[in-house]
């Protein structure tokens, strides 16, 4: 895990402006960034999770912002996806195209969550336990572990697991 | 090999003969990685990817087929390329469940282990994507590509096409959800049907369809009970597979179309029934499936037997992780088997059948290492298997029912038993078989249905259980006994329903039937006089009654019923018949 206070990485905004993902408005107890993409089946299919998540915790001090790894998905079909699995107004989006906060984050799959909060990323992995590997998966969850650690959080407890394994599809390919 | 090392020549054996002794195990291994990547290096997307994609991969993954996206070009497998090598790796895809060394059977694309290597090496080497790829596939033009895999009918211009009235409408989440979709079928006479082609309509959630007709209008009215397009529950018992062929749908593949004496009889005013299991997408989706039937100009001449082995009596103890399911039957004649369809759901872990010939050996006929519900194809041999009179069909299914179960339905695990529904347990095999001529089918069937009802019956007995109070089980189950010769079991059934129903004409009539064959014969009259008392006009009681009381020698009485049925059926010549016999047995001449 990280120890030190993370240096600032610029992303792009959907209006193509640079933007520094880590920075939030006062009062904000975690960002939690939640690496997706418009045409991954798994990601996709956790969309009604992320905003009920999001909506619980949102009025708590969490923002949440989906960060967007392919670099061929640009800010139209964001918004698009967004509008579709009905995220607008929900989380922000931010693109990575460069991979800067995937690489920060350590995140390798998409849908994959990571929770920055007090300066560092304290938790990285798995929305739930529902899917076990591609094509095996649970009829529900029985870890919620973004939401556990959430819930951690905001009681200011330490987060049960720093990091879970996620299943998904991989963003190693979006670099290619 | 050697040539690959990348290294200079040294007095040393080169290549993999290298000496990780004396080299020490950093060297060894640094060497070992050189020979890997440059391996690696030499597999290109033009030369070794771009073939095997289009050859296992693109029957599904072309422009408009069953999977969510394409694996065709350059373009569309680079930004897949992990992945690609991930889920070969797993074997999750291609999804072909069975051993590979099982069939052949039609549409069989598994990959080798060296061609699992191969996608992988070229992942490593960074999915280059090699020389005169361009947009299309290897040597291959985009133009014949994708002529290959039309983007329309795999087989062509159906002669009729089947839509939904309307799209049916996929909430955004939930666990694997099952409808039932009932449509009329709109041919104007008898027709011959040589193929059916099932066309997702929206594949990113579609995951396979279970499709039977139905010539009654069982499944319409339960569609009519159930508000919106479709219905959810159970496929009706009067919804089957037609003169022994199977009718599914599972991406990436398409029953070939059968030779015209194989054809099977569309009746009119049939309906197709069509079950659909979705796998909901994260938003709200439409679905509108379309199925396409081809049809043949003459009647068939030859008839295939669908036979099924499994157990209706499943009841698996909550938390057991090896409970087994056998099955076996002793072929009377000689058969060829065509197809053979496995079918579980979630608890099911290995899923085996095998044939053991009169010499004593055997043959493989299908065997599932990890049973996965959502992959239930129709196995078709590209050769039919030969079997002799005297062969033994067996299948043994193992089921886990523990938490080490991931797919368990039930969690904590919980006792399951045999039922159609997804969180119950299932096991059949079916095996569609061809006899040598109509009179084998004849003698295999005859031979063949008495198990299979025994078995349906376990099944009701079961249901019935769960739901003691629904009449149309106990109806079922007492046919079922009538037909095993139970009379006993099937009066009690027939008196259960009754007792559910009791101002019911046909619950009277039924229990009457059932008495008539136990030849308890004052109490059938009885029967069928309760039924005319609620339904005067009721022909068929009047005409059993007018029997019992012909059986009874109570002349006068019987032809008054038969005088009845002939003057609520005019036209019927068995009701005609049926009072000149009863005069004939009187001793009497009907009047002029």
């Amino acid at each position: 895990m990280f120890t030190l206070p993370l240096l600032a990485v610029l992303l792009q905004a959907l209006s193509g402006a640079p933007l520094d993902p880590l920075q939030a408005p006062a009062g904000t107890k975690a960002i939690v960034f939640l690496f997706t993409s418009t045409d991954c089946p798994i990601s996709n299919r956790y969309a009604p999770e992320v905003r009920r998540i999001a909506e619980a915790f949102g009025p708590k001090g969490v923002v949440f912002r989906l960060v967007y790894p392919n670099p061929s998905e640009d800010a139209k079909a964001i918004r698009e996806h967004m509008a579709a699995y009905s995220y607008t107004g929900v989380a922000e989006a931010v693109r990575d195209p460069q991979l800067r906060l995937v690489k920060l984050a350590g995140a390798t799959v998409t849908p994959e969550a990571a929770i920055y909060a007090g300066g560092r990323i304290v938790y990285r992995g798995r929305i739930d336990d529902r899917y076990v590997d591609l094509g095996r998966e649970r009829p529900a969850p029985t870890q919620r572990d973004l939401f556990d650690a959430l819930t951690a959080i905001v009681a200011g407890k330490p987060v049960p697991h720093a990091t879970t394994q996620a299943v998904g599809c991989f963003i190693s390919d979006f670099a290619r | 090999m050697t040539a690959t090392l990348g290294r200079p020549p040294t007095g040393r054996p080169k290549g993999l003969h290298y000496d990780c002794r004396s080299a020490g195990l950093q060297a060894c291994l640094f060497v070992l990685l050189i020979a890997g990547s440059a391996r690696a290096q030499s597999v290109t997307f033009a030369k070794d990817v771009a073939p095997l994609l289009a050859d296992r991969c693109g029957m599904c993954h072309h422009p408009g087929g069953s999977a969510p996206f394409s694996l065709l070009t350059y373009a569309d497998a680079k930004r897949r390329a992990a992945q690609i090598a991930a889920v070969t790796a797993n074997r999750f895809m291609p999804p072909w469940k069975a051993d590979p060394a099982d069939g052949p059977f039609i549409g069989q694309h598994p990959l080798s282990a060296a061609e699992i290597s191969t996608l992988r090496h070229w992942v490593e080497a960074g999915a280059p994507e090699g020389e005169s790829a361009g947009e299309s596939v290897g040597s291959l033009s985009r133009q014949s590509q994708q002529s290959r895999w039309t983007e329309g009918w795999q087989l062509g211009k159906p002669d009729l096409v089947i839509t939904l009235p309307q799209p049916y409408t996929l909430p955004a989440e939930g666990t694997d959800a099952f409808h039932i979709f009932v449509l009329p079928i709109p041919v104007e006479t008898a027709r011959f049907v040589r193929g059916l082609e099932f066309r997702p309509g929206n594949p990113k959630v579609v995951h396979h369809a279970n499709i039977r007709i139905d010539t009654t209008p069982a499944s319409r009215r339960l569609d009519e009970a159930d508000p919106g397009p479709g219905y959810d529950g159970l496929i009706a018992r009067s919804a089957i597979y037609p003169d022994g062929h199977f009718l599914g749908w599972t991406p990436g593949q398409v029953a070939p179309l059968l030779p015209d004496d194989l054809a099977w009889r569309l009746e009119t005013h049939t309906d197709l029934v069509v079950e659909l299991h979705m796998q909901p997408s994260g938003k709200i989706e439409q679905v509108s499936p379309s199925i396409g039937l081809y049809f043949g100009d003459r009647a068939p001449t030859r008839t295939p037997a669908m036979l099924r082995l499994g157990r209706q009596d499943i009841d698996i103890p909550a938390g057991d992780s090896h409970y087994t399911v056998t099955d076996a039957y002793t072929l009377p004649v000689d058969v060829e088997v065509e197809a053979v369809q496995p079918h579980a759901h979630y608890r099911a872990r290995d899923v085996r059948g095998d044939a053991t010939l009169p010499d004593g050996s055997t043959k493989r006929l299908i065997d599932i290492a990890d049973w996965d519900f959502r992959w239930q194809h129709v196995y078709r041999f590209v050769t039919p298997m030969h079997l002799p009179k005297g062969t033994r069909l067996s299948m043994r299914y193992t089921y886990d029912n523990s938490e080490a179960n991931a797919r368990n339905p039930q969690r904590p695990p919980a006792r399951a038993r045999w039922g159609q529904r997804s969180a119950e347990e299932m096991g059949d095999l079916w095996l569609q078989v061809m006899p040598r001529d109509e009179h084998d089918l004849d003698l295999l069937s005859r031979d063949f249905r008495p198990k299979v009802a025994a078995e349906d019956l376990k099944g009701y007995e079961s249901e019935i259980e769960k739901h003691p109070t629904d009449a149309a089980l106990h109806d079922d189950a007492a046919l079922l006994d009538l037909e095993l010769g139970r009379k006993d079991q099937a009066i009690a059934h027939f008196k259960a329903s009754l007792a559910l129903k009791p101002e019911s004409a046909v619950a009277h009539y039924n229990l009457g039937t059932a008495l008539t064959v136990a030849r308890r014969l004052d109490e059938a009259a009885g029967a069928y006089r309760e039924a005319l008392r609620i339904d005067p006009a009721y022909a068929n009681a009047h005409n059993n009654l007018g029997n019992v009381l012909l059986a009874q020698r109570q002349f006068d009485a019987a032809i008054r019923e038969f005088q009845e049925v002939v003057r609520l059926q005019p036209d019927s010549v068995p009701a005609r018949s049926n009072l000149a016999a009863a005069y004939a047995a009187a001793g009497r001449q009907p009047p002029r």
